[in-house]
């Protein structure tokens, strides 16, 4: 059996704010590798280093309107809430649950105690989420900045151009050894989502391993009856395809981004 | 009591009265100057600073004359030329004909327009002779910068846009405070920030891997 763990809604969010990320970091990456076969590589299905630049920028305006629609949702979503708290156990915003439980995890990990029953996110998750929110407003802020240097000159002093752009690649590395790296070996190398975590992609996630691991969710849902309407069948195979396709060309790309940039990096002018 | 009041009124009139003609527009910040009047008015040569009439010092003698204001431009007294006010700013180097440019300024090789745009140094600093940045007709001077050098290529460049720092210095190096503190300070912060998530994630995503390896054979053990 499988779980619905996210809506059509919020994986549609997903896949966009995924193919878009990829698209700025080939381009971004490629344009800062630019003297490297590595970079020219990246930079060939976008045009070159001017075209891509453009496409960098489309894309990047694109990730601010997604952006911009994901706000009014948050806003949506939360005045549906009524007199509920926004603090409740689907809330997104961490609490001090959330450190104990990291506690625990890590406690876990060591062998000190008994795995900890998570809620519907773990504390793991609600760092990503958040991150990428901290990171859409820096990344997205300084990359409108840079969109123009003549017009944001003329708004602040030019040397301000130097600093947005630094921000700028230190908090795009930051994000994408983030995603490559962490985001990755959680969703698919450790053992309990390995090959791939389908929450977010055709099927959802496996209900049995979800069981052992949100222990307090899948109780919760239980003791409101709402669990077997999340349950159901697991996805054809047209859907069960298209997922893995999905989720490792986007590992394979990430790797190769990871590696190359890591390799490439005594190469470059900075 | 009559002294007295022509002291005052002197001290008056020098306070009060505006400077002379001759006393020339200084600013310390080209932003807020940029800021103060340019952004405003769009007209930029009406700041520009001449030289002091220097020329009459040195009556008739050509060679003096150039280099008048420079600094010691006398060859009997054997000191080094200020090349930071040179009108050519090579002046006197040897065997500089027969060198390229990154021969003796690797460093400023190391920026984006020439790496990466293609962009050479001389559509910049232009043709011999090469004036000292600070020169009072240099192209690169700040005052003029970005209508004689930025705007070839960024047209509708202002003050403002030449502030960029085309060579920029490295973020990391202590001496940007000096240049461009903000660099220094936002670079390092951002570095922080990232070595502290990786700090935190990388040895977690570590040990949970490893950890979960043992908790399913432990399980199936068990069974
Ligand atoms: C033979 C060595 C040599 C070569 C070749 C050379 N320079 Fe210089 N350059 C110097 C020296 C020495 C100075 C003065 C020292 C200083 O202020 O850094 C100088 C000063 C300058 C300055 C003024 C610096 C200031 O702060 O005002 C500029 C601009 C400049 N060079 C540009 C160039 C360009 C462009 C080229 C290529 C066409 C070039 N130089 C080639 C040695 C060289
Ligand atoms: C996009 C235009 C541009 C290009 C290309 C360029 N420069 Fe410059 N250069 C400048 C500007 C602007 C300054 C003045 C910096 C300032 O105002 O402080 C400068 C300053 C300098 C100085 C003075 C010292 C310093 O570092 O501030 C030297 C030397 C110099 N350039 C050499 C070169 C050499 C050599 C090349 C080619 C490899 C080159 N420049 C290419 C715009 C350019
Ligand atoms: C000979 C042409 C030329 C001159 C002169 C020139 N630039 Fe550029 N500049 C370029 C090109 C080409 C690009 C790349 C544009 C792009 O990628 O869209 C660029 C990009 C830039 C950028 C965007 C940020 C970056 O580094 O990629 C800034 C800021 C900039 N120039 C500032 C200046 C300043 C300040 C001056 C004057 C000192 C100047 N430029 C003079 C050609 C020039």
């Amino acid at each position: 059996m499988r779980l619905h763990r996210f809506t059509l809604f919020q994986r549609l969010f997903h896949l966009l704010l995924m193919v878009s990320f990829l698209v700025q970091a080939t381009t971004g990456v490629g344009r800062m590798y630019a003297e490297t076969n590595f970079g020219k590589v990246l930079l060939t299905p976008f045009g070159g280093f001017y075209n891509a630049l453009v496409w960098h920028k489309l894309v990047g305006i694109f990730m601010l309107v997604l952006f911009g629609v994901h706000l009014i949702y948050i806003m949506i979503v939360a005045l549906r809430l009524r007199e509920r708290s926004i603090m409740g156990p689907d809330s997104i915003i961490p609490n001090r649950m959330d450190m104990r439980m990291m506690v625990n995890h890590l406690g876990w990990m060591v062998g000190r105690n008994k795995i900890p029953p998570f809620e519907r996110w773990g504390y793991w998750e609600k760092f990503d989420y958040w991150a990428v929110f901290w990171g859409m407003v820096i990344i997205g802020g300084t990359g409108l900045f840079l969109y123009d240097p003549l017009i944001s000159s003329a708004i602040m002093p030019g040397w301000t151009i130097n600093v947005a752009f630094w921000i700028h690649r230190i908090e795009a590395i930051l994000a994408m050894a983030h995603v490559f790296l962490i985001h990755f070996a959680i969703a698919h190398l450790r053992r309990h989502n390995f090959p791939m975590d389908r929450a977010m992609f055709a099927g959802g996630a496996d209900l049995e391993s979800a069981k052992e691991e949100r222990a307090a969710w899948i109780s919760r849902l239980e003791q409101e009856g709402r669990l077997n309407n999340l349950t159901s069948r697991d996805t054809s195979l047209p859907g069960l395809v298209v997922s893995y396709l999905i989720g490792f060309s986007a590992i394979l790309l990430g790797l190769y981004v990871i590696i190359g940039g890591i390799v490439n990096f005594r190469y470059v002018t900075w | 009591m009559r002294k007295k009041t022509l002291c005052l009124l002197v001290i008056a009139a020098v306070i009060l009265l505006p400077d002379p003609s001759i006393g020339q527009e200084e600013v310390a910040s080209r932003y807020y100057h940029y800021r103060s009047t340019e952004m405003s008015t769009g007209i930029y040569e009406e700041y520009e600073v001449r030289p002091r009439g220097i020329h009459a010092l040195f009556d008739g003698d050509k060679e003096r004359q150039r280099d008048a204001g420079i600094s010691r431009s006398d060859e009997s007294e054997s000191r080094a030329w200020n090349r930071l006010f040179l009108n050519d700013s090579h002046r006197g180097i040897a065997f500089y004909e027969y060198r390229r440019c990154v021969d003796c300024h690797p460093g400023n090789a190391q920026n984006r327009h020439t790496v990466r745009y293609g962009i050479t140094c001389r559509q910049c600093h232009g043709g011999e002779p090469i004036a000292s940045i600070n020169h009072y007709f240099s192209r690169l001077n700040p005052i003029r910068q970005h209508t004689h050098v930025c705007s070839k290529c960024h047209s509708g460049a202002k003050a403002s846009f030449a502030l960029y720092a085309v060579h920029e210095p490295n973020p990391a190096r202590a001496s940007t405070i000096d240049s461009i503190p903000f660099l220094f300070y936002a670079f390092w912060i951002m570095v922080a920030i990232a070595v502290l998530t990786f700090a935190l994630f990388i040895p977690h995503t570590f040990m949970w891997i490893v950890r979960e390896i043992f908790h399913r054979e432990k399980k199936q053990r068990e069974e």
